[in-house]
């Protein structure tokens, strides 16, 4: 457990003494302060419902940037070799990287909070709803990580891993609208994989267990899919 | 310390190391010496943990690599062939995070961290960042890195490659007071290296053993073998090859009223050369043993194609 909090110190570190953080962040609260001035000026509502919607789908494009840097920089600098010879298990790289990510859109989150400020000033927004509609944006975030790690950990290139990353994200996003491309019968029943479906009972304030347990089983089987590809590329 | 037994390891139909055995004694300095691609690399990547083997045993400090990784992970430090730097980060910060690794936290951290930055000369630069740092002074956080749990395995690939004539010294000098107390491996394609720092070299070509001893060992494994060199005045060549005891005398050039001699001869006929030309009242002016240089015996064994 040690060495998860010495992985995730030092990628945060690693975070903040680049300008990629502080990229991330400015990009981050600029395409959010847009999502909220339209979202607030079109439905004249005080709340955060199409913020949270609209940011949840930009995150399938700027979280695998995020982690893309992650296994694929460390094989490139010959960094890997140091961690997978010290003796530390291999989950807790994993982990601990995917924890210093997780932070990051925390913090991310975090800038935002002058949003729900705002409305509170000028109207009488649902405190409830936008407590569970920042869960569902964290949910999201712990999600899309795992998976960019794990797009990370298949490539030596920053930047296939972050364009792979995305593709393997959208189509999670896709299959909420699969009613436009097959028969509805079959629509109806993969709906329930996509991200919207169940992103879209955090943003009516509404915590279900199912929902949870998708983005804790997406979490899961993607930190695993990690662990796994960096066990057997060892092998190769 | 370390006992390697068959082993092999290929990368899917390329055999990179092919059914090497061998073993190394606590306190040990070997020089694994052989042409690039020999398979240096992979075996050094094997015995850390790094990769694992497809065949063979290897076991380190008593510990079976593959059954018992965490264990031998302990016990051996790794500087691999180019330092695994984070750029971003400081010497002092990368130091720190090394030592977390490897299980040392709060005070035991500085300290270590401390005391490796003097071992290697650090001293000072706490704060530079990794990535603004000359080859040497890399090559040297490199070795901290390896350093920092007082290993009682070093392995180090090519410590010296890139570094410019005064930082070789250095890190030799470097290599050396640390082979004082610890068993050493140690990688190079550079000859002098091995004779500088290694008793015990092994060599090694296409991902085969192909020769292991002390330098003396290998030397005399070279084709042309141990010969002596004679300068003489007064002496015809012939005459000094119809001595009893020298086998061969071939001529190498003329000084003057001096011939120089390659004189080849069963057993060491430095003596009995000596007493000849007191008695016949030959005039020598050198008269000493060549052994073949390493690269000598190394082009020999391996090949030259190698």
């Amino acid at each position: 457990m040690k060495f998860v909090f010495t992985m995730w110190k030092k990628e945060l570190r690693s975070y903040f003494v680049s300008p990629i953080a502080y990229v991330f962040l400015a990009a981050y609260l600029l395409i959010a302060g847009l999502f909220f001035y339209l979202g607030v000026t079109l439905t004249g509502e005080a709340s955060l419902r199409v913020l949270a919607g609209n940011l949840a789908i930009t995150q399938i494009f700027v979280l695998p940037m995020l982690t893309m840097r992650h296994f694929a920089e460390e094989r490139r600098q010959g960094t890997l070799e140091m961690l997978l010879t010290a003796p530390i298990p291999l989950w807790a790289i994993v982990v601990g990287k995917w924890a210093a990510s997780v932070t990051l859109c925390a913090i991310m989150f975090a800038g935002t909070l002058v949003f729900p400020a705002v409305l509170a000033y000028y109207g009488d927004p649902d405190w409830g709803v936008m407590l569970t509609s920042y869960l569902g944006l964290f949910a999201v975030a712990c999600a899309f990580c795992a998976a960019g790690l794990f797009s990370s950990s298949l490539l030596d290139d920053q930047m296939a891993a972050g364009l792979i990353g995305a593709v393997i994200l959208v189509p999670f996003w896709l299959v909420g609208r699969a009613e436009a491309l097959v028969p509805d019968e079959w629509a109806d029943r993969v709906r329930p994989l996509s991200l919207l479906y169940h992103l879209d009972s955090f943003n009516r304030g509404v915590l279900d267990s199912m929902d949870i347990y998708y983005f804790v089983a997406f979490t899961a089987v993607f930190l695993f899919l990690t662990f796994r590809s960096l066990e057997s590329r060892r092998w190769r | 310390m370390i006992d390697v037994q068959h082993l092999t390891k290929s990368y899917g139909p390329r055999l990179a190391v092919d059914d090497v055995s061998f073993s190394i004694g606590k306190g040990e300095v070997v020089g694994f010496l052989g042409p690039n691609g020999a398979g240096k690399t992979t075996t050094m990547r094997i015995l850390t943990g790094f990769l694992p083997a497809t065949g063979g045993d290897v076991k380190v400090a008593g510990f079976d690599v593959f059954d018992e990784p965490m264990q031998v992970k302990r016990r051996v430090g790794y500087l691999p062939e180019s330092p695994p730097l984070y750029p971003e980060l400081t010497v002092g910060t990368y130091l720190e995070f090394a030592a977390e690794l490897r299980g040392f936290y709060g005070k035991e951290r500085l300290k270590r961290v401390g005391r490796v930055m003097e071992q290697v000369g650090l001293v000072g630069w706490e704060g530079r960042v990794l990535g603004s740092l000359s080859k040497g002074y890399r090559q040297r956080v490199g070795l901290a890195q390896a350093l920092v749990h007082e290993p009682e395995v070093l392995i180090l690939d090519e410590p010296t490659s890139g570094l410019d004539p005064t930082q070789v010294m250095g890190m030799r000098e470097l290599m050396r007071e640390l082979a004082a107390t610890r068993t050493v491996i140690l990688s190079t394609h550079i000859l002098g290296e091995v004779e500088a720092i290694c008793p015990r070299a092994m060599l090694i070509a296409g991902g085969k053993l192909r020769a292991s001893g002390t330098i003396a060992e290998l030397r005399e494994q070279a084709p042309g073998g141990v010969w002596y060199y004679l300068e003489v005045a007064g002496a015809q060549d012939r005459e000094v090859g119809a001595l009893a005891g020298v086998q061969m005398v071939e001529p190498l050039g003329i000084d003057g009223d001096f011939a120089k001699l390659r004189v080849r001869a069963p057993a060491d006929p430095r003596e009995l050369l000596f007493r000849a030309a007191a008695a016949k009242g030959w005039r020598v002016r050198a008269l000493e043993q060549r052994l073949p240089s390493l690269e000598e015996a190394f082009i020999g064994i391996v090949g030259r194609e190698g």
